[in-house]
């Protein structure tokens, strides 16, 4: 098997597995929309807020459900001890990765399209055409979140105290990308972007393509027995 | 486990000399600054120290890679040393800052992007120890920390350019290249020595501890797997 068959098959079966048990998707939307609810009892949100801090509440439950997501990605390997059979099947491993990888980024994706109906809506925002750069922003940081949350997750699912460690170390990680989400996300909701929404873009994509090669070449390391 | 040999003693006394000298050229030699007056001083301080930290996270990369090639346990040592040594010079950098931004800037703490990028790195080398000390069974502690070690590293650039994307415009830290008066380069020059002196005792010690720590740790197994019989 070449290294994209077996990605597209630790993918196939990741998707299979969410699709027969749905123990992700919807604890994490659900999760999610917690979070939103939240901060709009901590912060007495209202549609004067959207712009000041509307972009950071919605990053942050994004963030959150991912750490939900992130930490069961590599769980269910272990609790069934197929981690180790995956690990033993030939080839290169970082197809373990990227599969894992990609399986993430598509649950998270979901999430933030079921979020962002109830984010319009709690913030009283008249969705419009003007939204469709958000797509482009949710990809990106998606890809962010999910290349960095599936080093982490594979390193901390092998050890003591994992729920705990995954956060400690996602969150500082991240920051920079985070910030870039969180700026790009208030350009677009000022319907404001154009020129300075680019370098937002490209820093994203940078950390994106960053974190994915750094993590091919160490996830060998990061599961190794 | 042999006493503290004659050349750390040595080192020891440089370190001693070369601090001493570096508080009399900073109090004494250095001019005072126009603006800012004595406030200014920390800055002798605060440089080398933000200089000493990137030295140590530098030095965590290095072992980290160097330990994923060779597998052997004294780049693991240098890695671990070197974060908390690197942490240690953060932490300096973090409350030096404020306490000359205070009378400077009128607070303590503003989120400027070199105050937030050194933040921001440090919280992820301190992320990096909890993770060594809490998190990792024996055995696979130094793989772990060095894949780590390698991403943490990595991360620093990418830390600085979203920071300075994101606030270039309250961009108020002083900037590197400032102009000095000669007094003023030459008792930096000095501070520099004593930290870089400083530094390199410092590690050496605390390599010498995680020797004798290993050493502890392996009789302790030994114990156990005597008691097991």
């Amino acid at each position: 098997m070449s290294f994209w068959q077996r990605t597209l098959a630790i993918l196939h079966k990741d998707l299979m597995a969410e699709w027969r048990t749905k123990e992700r998707l919807s604890p994490m939307a659900f999760f999610s929309l917690l979070v939103l609810l939240v901060f709009n009892f901590s912060f007495e949100l209202g549609g004067a807020a959207l712009h000041e801090i509307g972009p950071g509440v919605l990053w942050s439950s994004f963030v959150f459900a991912s750490l939900l997501g992130l930490s069961r990605s590599f769980a269910d390997e272990r609790e069934n001890h197929s981690l180790d059979a995956l690990l033993m099947a030939p080839g290169d491993r970082s197809a373990i990765y990227l599969g894992k990888m990609l399986g993430n980024l598509l649950f998270l994706l979901a999430v933030e399209l079921i979020s962002l109906p109830f984010f319009t809506l709690f913030f009283n925002l008249s969705p419009g055409w003007f939204l469709l750069p958000l797509l482009c922003v949710f990809f990106l940081g998606s890809a962010c979140l999910s290349a960095a949350g599936t080093l982490f997750a594979a390193m901390s699912s092998n050890m003591r105290l994992r729920e705990l460690l995954l956060p400690l170390l996602l969150l500082p990680m991240i920051l920079p990308a985070l910030i870039s989400c969180v700026e790009a996300t208030g350009l677009v909701l000022d319907n404001n972007w154009g020129e300075n929404l680019y370098p937002h873009l490209k820093m994203l994509a940078v950390y994106a393509t960053v974190f994915i090669a750094l993590s091919l070449m160490l996830f060998e390391y990061a599961v190794e027995e | 486990m042999k006493n503290i040999s004659t050349a750390s003693k040595i080192l020891s006394a440089l370190v001693f000399v070369s601090m001493l000298v570096a508080l009399g050229a900073v109090f004494l030699y250095a001019p005072m600054e126009k603006v800012m007056g004595d406030t200014q001083r920390i800055f002798y301080f605060h440089v080398p120290a933000a200089i000493s930290a990137f030295i140590c996270f530098f030095l965590v990369f290095l072992g980290s890679v160097q330990y994923l090639r060779t597998r052997e346990t004294r780049w693991d040592r240098l890695a671990l040393c070197s974060a908390e040594l690197g942490v240690m010079f953060g932490l300096i950098v973090l409350v030096t800052g404020p306490l000359w931004a205070k009378p400077i800037w009128g607070v303590y703490w503003r989120w400027e992007p070199r105050l937030t990028s050194m933040l921001i790195t440090f919280t992820i080398y301190v992320a990096y120890l909890m993770i060594r000390t809490h998190g990792t069974r024996s055995g696979q502690a130094p793989r772990l920390a060095a894949v780590l070690g390698i991403v943490a590293f990595a991360n620093v650039p990418l830390v600085y350019y979203s920071v300075d994307l994101w606030a270039a415009e309250q961009q108020l830290h002083p900037p590197r290249n400032v102009g000095l008066a000669p007094e003023m380069r030459y008792t930096l020059w000095i501070c520099f020595a004593a930290y870089a002196l400083l530094l390199v005792q410092l590690l050496l010690r605390r390599l010498d501890l995680a020797r004798v720590e290993e050493a502890v740790e392996r009789l302790r197994q030994r114990r156990d797997e005597l008691a097991d019989y």
